[in-house]
């Protein structure tokens, strides 16, 4: 797995962590040794050669750590001095006391046990490195195993979903292709039987995710190309929170030929028409559209029958 | 085969083993490697040091005889070295193992595969089977996230560009004290050193990469600071009457504690909402359009009228 040689340090802590490893799992193949450090064979037998010649000062046998491994399988003897575990560090400390923030979320009430020891761990952490991260996680991890677990039997799926867009939430059975990234949110990639075609669907917004005995509906399914929606507009304030609405890429706007801190012309592309029309309502402070035409005529539209109902006397106190 | 490797471990194995302080003369006498004039060992043996460091192992200084005041030992503790979460379970193992799995793929892989093997080496079973099925994952790449966190661990100042809500790229200097992920994105702590101030930075916006200036141990972290009540002192809390139409804007209605209340007008709903960022609430409500319409606050209202009235003007 490892590409490059590693360096020094990182093949000095491992072998740190090899002796702790083979004494509490004497006799393990050279094959799943290798395996569970993430390295191939040939850099383990390297490391294995350079821990045979490390011992306590003096370096004759007596003191030299005893390896064999040429049979395939490894055993160590004389190695009492590094047989302990080491210490996490603090970054190891921190990287786990983020991952049991995400775990505790998903956890379901009834399991005290679960969130008791998580919550001890968490003490236990705290009181090494003090309070330097919190994390809140926006999916939950439950589903994202379902959704793993789906993938992987190729079995298809019911998910609960939650539209910002049509502003519904939904049930729906879909074949899930693969979990992916949109600009930096979890999406998964599914055929949709409600849809009949294939969609994304934003993690975050999965409220419910079920396993179905069916097998894939996607068999006959045409795939439609969904088609996309362009518009332009000028963004002429809050330029850093429309940018990221409208999932702008901010070199845009700080390239040097751009006046900084003035409107900046932009083209936004979305495959829903309706998330321009909304995003557009959001931000009418601050974007304008030059074009389409249609597009701002939706939105002049929608701004009216909304006034309307400002202006209806029913709707005021 | 690497000389450097073999002869750092050869230190840690000579350094843990003594029960005394071993001088550095010591040192260069018996332990394997050290090679060269004087001066050369010196250099190599500081490096080293620095490279244990690195790794978590911290090495102890003291003197090993009162007489010899002006030659230092060096030791390190085995309890400085070792595991020091204590006796775990097989079921914290299974734990502690799948909150690191988090991190395969993402920004902290490195350290989150160092961890797990760690916790493989204790030897414990793990107790896979008393967990619910979960895939916890960690979505973010990016590197910065690595060096924010090494820098608050090591309390060492960084130093950035930070794009403003103008997008005009801003040169940061400060004190990082802390992460945290929320609505997705993740955020860095720290105080400001122009401003002398805790501020809060999105990683997303920070340009480039974060940079680091000066020593580790060169900062402490204010008492006053509280990472749990970050992130909501910024504006008071405001609360808001909306009509909302029956079954529509659901994010906004889930957000409500009042249970809603039918107006009296068929077909929609009364709702108290609070929030914190005005402009904000503003741009959350327009996405509703003429699905919700706020009633109080009265300022609220009459800016949501006004941006109204100029979409109607510019695009009607």
């Amino acid at each position: 797995m490892a590409k490059q040689p590693s360096s020094p340090i990182a093949k000095t802590a491992r072998l740190l962590d090899l002796v702790p490893y083979i004494t509490t799992h004497q006799g393990i193949s050279v094959k799943d040794l290798a395996k569970e450090f993430s390295i191939s064979t040939e850099e383990l037998l390297d490391d294995l050669n350079t821990l045979w010649m490390c011992g306590l000062p003096g370096y004759t046998p007596l003191e030299l750590i005893d390896l064999s491994f040429e049979s395939g399988y490894v055993s160590i003897r004389n190695a009492e001095i590094l047989q302990k575990v080491r210490l996490l560090t603090k970054e190891e400390l921190v990287v786990v006391a983020i991952g049991l923030d995400f775990l505790r979320e998903s956890i379901s009430k009834d399991r005290v046990d679960l969130i008791a020891a998580i919550a001890s761990l968490q003490v236990k952490i705290k009181s090494l490195i003090g309070d330097i991260a919190q994390a809140s996680p926006t999916v939950d991890s439950a589903h994202r195993a379902v959704i793993l677990r789906a993938i992987k039997e190729r079995k298809d799926l019911e998910i609960e979903y939650h539209s910002l867009i049509r502003d519904e939430v939904s049930t729906r059975a879909v074949t899930p292709l693969e979990l992916g990234e949109d600009k930096g949110i979890e999406v998964l990639l599914a055929y949709c039987s409600k849809a009949l075609g294939f969609r994304t669907f934003r993690l975050d917004n999965v409220k419910q995710a079920r396993l179905l005995d069916s097998s894939q509906m996607i068999s006959d399914a045409k795939s439609d190309s969904e088609e996309l929606f362009r518009a332009k507009c000028k963004v002429n304030s809050r330029l850093r929170t429309t940018f990221e609405r409208f999932r702008l890429e901010t070199a845009l706007a700080t390239a040097p030929s751009v006046d900084s801190g003035k409107a900046v012309a932009v083209e936004v592309t979305s495959f829903s028409r309706d998330w321009l029309v909304r995003n557009f309502m959001s931000t009418l402070a601050n974007t304008e559209i030059t074009e389409p035409a249609e597009l701002a005529k939706a939105v002049g539209q929608k701004s009216q029958a909304t006034l309307e109902l400002y202006k209806n006397e029913r709707f005021s106190s | 085969m690497s000389r450097k490797t073999e002869r750092l471990v050869n230190l840690t194995i000579a350094l843990l083993a003594t029960k005394r302080y071993i001088t550095k003369s010591e040192i260069f006498r018996t332990v394997d490697g050290y090679e060269g004039t004087a001066e050369s060992k010196e250099r190599m043996f500081e490096r080293d040091k620095d490279d244990l460091r690195n790794l978590g192992i911290e090495i102890e200084v003291g003197s090993f005889d009162p007489l010899f005041e002006d030659e230092a030992g060096y030791r390190i503790k085995p309890d400085s070295y070792q595991f020091q979460l204590g006796e775990v379970t097989s079921q914290e193992i299974s734990l502690l193992s799948l909150a690191a799995e988090a991190w395969r793929g993402a920004a902290l892989d490195g350290s989150a595969l160092t961890a797990i093997r760690k916790l493989h080496a204790i030897g414990i079973e793990s107790d896979i089977e008393s967990i619910p099925d979960l895939a916890p994952h960690a979505n973010i790449r990016d590197k910065n996230l690595q060096v924010a966190i090494s820098a608050i661990t090591s309390r060492q100042k960084i130093s950035f560009k930070y794009l403003s809500e103008e997008l005009i790229e801003q040169e940061r200097k400060i004190a990082p004290y802390a992460v945290t992920s929320r609505y997705g994105h993740w955020y860095l702590y720290g105080l400001d050193l122009e401003k002398l101030g805790v501020r809060s930075f999105r990683l997303d916006r920070i340009s480039g990469d974060i940079a680091s200036e000066g020593k580790s141990g060169s900062f402490e972290v204010e008492k006053s600071f509280d990472l749990s009540s970050q992130g909501s002192n910024a504006d008071e809390i405001r609360t808001a009457t909306i009509f909302l139409r029956t079954g529509r804007a659901l994010a906004l209605r889930s957000r409500s504690k009042t249970a809603s209340t039918k107006s009296s007008i068929a077909g929609w709903d009364l709702v108290e909402l609070s929030y914190r960022d005005q402009e904000r609430f503003i741009e959350e409500v327009l996405w509703y359009a003429d699905d919700a319409i706020v009633l109080e606050p009265g300022d609220v209202r009459a800016e949501i009228i006004k941006r109204l009235e100029l979409g109607v003007k510019r695009y009607g």
